[in-house]
């Protein structure tokens, strides 16, 4: 017994963490459940008293793959012949002819696009320059340069993509670049695809925005606050008092009820009550007319910043925009910063020619520095010569990436953006600004829509047949290895939830082949039992002792198991690394259930057994 | 309970009958590959694929004069599973999604009464396609290698020539089989695609667990028995091992059939490759990859003399 301790602990601590890992998709499991049982009205109100922890346990439980849960898989490739014709300058019949030829290579060939034009423009003996850089670059620059141009559409196309998933409010999209020129979207649940390929394929809007005066917005806040709370509004810009008097009443108790406020937080309570918008949205101290809120509390303002007695109260010229990433984290929660700014854009972004993130040597300061064209420039001259030390928002697709400050009249179009925190701000800065003026143009290659009802059959199906195959396998494990499969069955039970367990830690996803690969690793499990046991017989057989009969046969069953599972590991590897989206899911289950399994078969077994000797019970094999 | 007293089988004496066996198999499997061919999946085609559901079951033939109306009449149309569900497919190579949209709005406006909905839709360019067929291919290639140097690594290269030529056979017997069955009943219609290469990359593991477990009794044997003759060896390797090789195979055999049974229509062609993968796969690792190392033996043994 005390030789086992050590690999008890183990075993114990192993399970412990396993069921850690997996309550929250327990907890997810019955969340969805009461939401069920809930209808209209109740359900809202579940929803939002336990929307952090939904939202929590939604993060950490086991992912479903869109096999399993429908949804759509779109893989994106930025399209490099459009995005070189629409670099190219004095654009002429040659140059059409030969973009032409490139069009056609590119759809059948694996060559890089660039060294395809390069080839089209050397065989007619023209120079690149003609179309591209400057007249004293060489082609080996210039086709470097457009390589670059070329990778950088990507990240644009992804920033761009992501930036409006985000604000589309999808739950755990999954947006990765692939390759060199694609970009693979996956959105769980969504099947609304005419939406989703406007979300994908539309053009970017940068817009710059004035920010409203702070003492503008602070009246209209305090209109709103104080109209959620139910006083009478002292101050109103543009309704009519003693018309939103009527219904203030019975909207304001709708809300307070609305608010979370855990018990014996006296004081919050009463701030809620006291000020309901200014507890959901923070005014920021140091910036006068921005408020800070909570992840969890968007949807909410939103909800209120939509309805239209709040609509009345907000001038006509102003709207409220979120930035698109969070401003800081504190109490565990992302906090995004919800700014007011003027609804007219004064500029877009098809002005802009270039901008760069670098660091501005003086000071050395991460800076963006950004060029528009002629017109652009006077433009913004204009614009900044009136609004010296406000500020304007750079908004891409309606949400706010920086708001500089204005510090002088800008002259020429040359600006440069300071006060970034670090170089990574500068760089989405640089990718921002080149994506409204050059859009990257994306085509869809590979599109999967699963819709929610074949998921549904699936996993039904999928689970059934487990199931079936599961309680099968068991049972003739008690009826070949007596005693002997009860304990392996037992060894089972705990594989079974490794597999999951880690599934859930590292955020893996269950794939419908993912369920297969589950079940043959039972069944790989199941065989190194088979051959410990057979071996545990011929030992004994040979007249040996029950327990050493035991111990040799786990010695020398270890080898052909190593051996054989290290075998199948390696397929799986190799399968994970060549698969895309199911098979991935397939192979990433079957390489943990082969270590999950020989952790079962080899160790917890080992120690049942030998305590089983220890206490001189019986053990037989069959 | 045991379903094997010890066994005393002379299988390495059987081993001609048994190649003649697997080449009569194989031929016939090649010669359905050459002639009859096999199907490919979406994936590794390239084009559209739509899965709709009708709220009554439809007429195929009117699928099919909705769809040519629209200029698809080459398009596949065929029953998927339940009556209801259609599947469509062509191979049209255009990027975007058009094309599914033309078949959805084609047959929506055809079937007025009959609502649709889209179960499933898939878009594969070409050279998505195309990448997708090499990546497969790589990856089976890939691991028939990585399980030659590991088993060779592990044991003896002979060994490892061994474990991969069973691997081969199994591979070609399970194409094979699924390239004659192709067509005879819409059970048995099965294609290669990504979820079937990975059938066929799990079949090469659980075959190669085969035969490791025999060529590491045999290690273990060679050890053991110093005077015992090299052919003996195999066979008392082979019958030790006996047991634990039906035991494990029909376990996995009988969880694999119950996937392609009641495991639904996806994981149907997966399951069957496997269900027939681990019969082969015990067969080779006996008669190919066994019987291998011991006519190497012979052959090196006839050099020395």
């Amino acid at each position: 017994m005390k030789k086992e301790r050590g690999k008890i602990i183990i075993i114990i601590a192993v399970v412990l963490i396993s069921l850690y890992l997996l309550y929250p998709t327990y907890q997810d499991y019955n969340y969805s459940k009461k939401l069920e049982s809930l209808r209209g009205e109740d359900s809202v109100k579940f929803l939002e008293e336990n929307e952090q922890a939904i939202r929590d346990v939604k993060f950490k439980r086991i992912k479903l793959g869109l096999d399993l849960q429908g949804g759509m898989r779109v893989v994106l490739e930025v399209n490099t012949p459009k995005l070189l014709i629409d670099l190219a300058k004095n654009k002429d019949e040659t140059f059409n002819t030969i973009m032409n030829e490139v069009m056609i290579d590119a759809r059948t060939s694996d060559e890089p696009i660039t060294s395809i034009l390069l080839r089209k423009f050397n065989d007619r003996g023209i120079r690149l320059s003609r179309y591209y850089g400057s007249i004293r670059e060489t082609n080996e620059e210039i086709i470097s340069k457009l390589e670059s141009e070329a990778t950088n559409a990507v990240d644009r196309a992804i920033e761009v993509v992501r930036n409006r998933v985000d604000q589309y409010g999808v739950s755990e999209p999954t947006i990765q670049k692939q390759g060199a020129r694609r970009i693979i979207v996956e959105l769980p649940g969504v099947s609304k695809e005419a939406e989703v390929r406007q979300l994908l394929q539309g053009t970017a809007l940068l817009e710059f925005k004035l920010l409203k005066d702070p003492e503008v917005v602070i009246k209209v806040t305090d209109a709103i606050d104080k109209f959620l709370a139910g006083k009478p509004i002292v101050d109103s810009l543009s309704a009519d008092t003693s018309k939103i008097s009527d219904t203030t009443k019975n909207v304001a108790s709708n809300d307070t009820s609305e608010l979370t406020i855990p018990e014996g937080q006296k004081t919050e309570l009463e701030a809620a009550k006291e000020h309901p918008f200014y507890y959901l949205a923070r005014p920021d101290q140091r910036a006068q007319g921005e408020f800070f809120v909570s992840e969890d509390n968007r949807e909410k303002v939103n909800r209120i910043l939509r309805r239209p007695e709040i609509q009345k109260l907000i001038p006509s010229d102003m709207e409220f925009l979120w930035s698109a990433k969070h401003a800081f984290i504190a109490e565990g929660k992302k906090w995004y910063t919800l700014y007011a700014v003027k609804s007219e854009a004064e500029l877009t972004g098809g002005v802009i020619v270039n901008a760069r993130a670098t660091i501005d040597p003086n000071y050395n300061q991460p800076i963006v520095t950004m060029e528009m064209n002629a017109e652009g420039a006077r433009d913004w001259a204009r614009i900044t010569g009136a609004n010296i030390n406000k500020r304007i928002a750079i908004v891409l697709d309606n949400a706010v990436f920086s708001a500089p400050v204005v510090r002088s009249k800008i002259i020429g179009g040359n600006s440069q953006i300071e006060g970034l925190d670090n170089i990574d701000e500068a760089k989405l800065l640089e990718i921002v600004l080149k994506a409204g003026a050059l859009p990257a143009p994306v085509d869809i290659i590979q599109q999967q829509i699963v819709g929610p009802s074949l998921g549904q059959d699936s996993i039904s199906r999928g689970i059934n047949s487990s199931l079936i195959a599961f309680i099968l396998t068991v049972i003739f494990m008690i009826i070949y290895y007596n005693k002997g499969g009860f304990v392996a069955d037992f060894a089972l039970l705990f594989n079974l939830l490794f597999i999951l367990a880690v599934l859930a830690g590292f955020h893996g996803t269950l794939t419908l082949p993912g369920i297969a690969g589950m079940i043959l690793t039972m069944a790989i499990a199941v065989d190194a039992n088979v051959l410990i046991f057979e071996r545990i017989r011929e030992e004994a057989v040979t007249g040996k002792t029950l327990r050493a009969a035991i111990d040799a046969g786990y010695s020398k069953a270890w080898t052909a198991i190593f051996d054989s599972n290290l075998t199948t590991f390696i397929t799986g590897v190799i399968l994970y690394n060549f698969g895309s989206g199911p098979i991935q899911g397939f192979a990433l289950t079957l390489m943990i259930g082969i270590v999950a399994s020989m952790f079962s078969a080899i160790v917890i077994t080992h120690v049942i057994f030998n305590i089983m000797a220890d206490r001189n019970m019986k053990i037989s094999f069959g | 309970m045991r379903f094997f007293k010890k066994t005393n089988i002379n299988f390495l004496d059987k081993r001609r009958f048994f190649y003649f066996v697997s080449l009569i198999v194989i031929s016939t499997g090649l010669i359905s590959l050459i002639f009859k061919g096999i199907g490919y999946g979406i994936d590794f085609l390239g084009g559209t694929e739509l899965i709709i559901q009708f709220d009554n079951p439809p007429s195929i033939g009117e699928i099919r004069n909705a769809l040519s109306a629209k200029g698809f009449a080459k398009a596949e149309i065929k029953v998927y599973g339940d009556p209801r569900n259609v599947l469509i497919r062509t191979t049209e190579l255009e990027t975007g999604t058009e094309v599914g949209d033309r078949i959805k709005s084609a047959l929506s406006e055809h079937f007025k009464e009959n609502k649709i909905s889209v179960l499933e839709e898939q878009k594969i360019g070409p050279k998505i396609g195309a990448e997708l067929r090499r990546d497969a291919f790589y990856a089976v290639i890939f691991s028939l290698i990585a399980m030659l140097i590991y088993i060779g690594f592990r044991f003896k290269f002979i060994y490892g020539v061994g474990a991969v030529v069973a691997l081969f056979h199994d591979v070609i017997v399970t194409l094979g089989v699924i390239s004659l069955l192709d067509g005879i009943s819409p059970f048995f219609d099965f294609e290669i695609d990504q979820n079937m290469i990975a059938a066929f990359l799990t079949l090469v593991g659980l075959s190669v667990n085969d035969s490791v477990v025999i060529f590491d009794r045999i290690r273990e044997n060679l050890k053991i028995y110093k005077a015992m003759q090299f052919k003996d060896i195999i066979n008392k390797s082979i019958n030790d091992t006996l047991s634990r090789t039906v035991i494990t195979s029909g376990t996995i055999f009988v969880v694999l059939l119950i996937i392609m049974l009641f495991g639904g229509e996806i994981t149907r062609g997966f399951a069957f490759a496997l269900t027939f993968g681990i019969i082969t796969g015990t067969y080779s690792s006996i008669f190919i990859a066994s019987a291998i190392v011991y006519e190497w033996s012979l052959k090196k043994n006839k050099n020395k003399t």
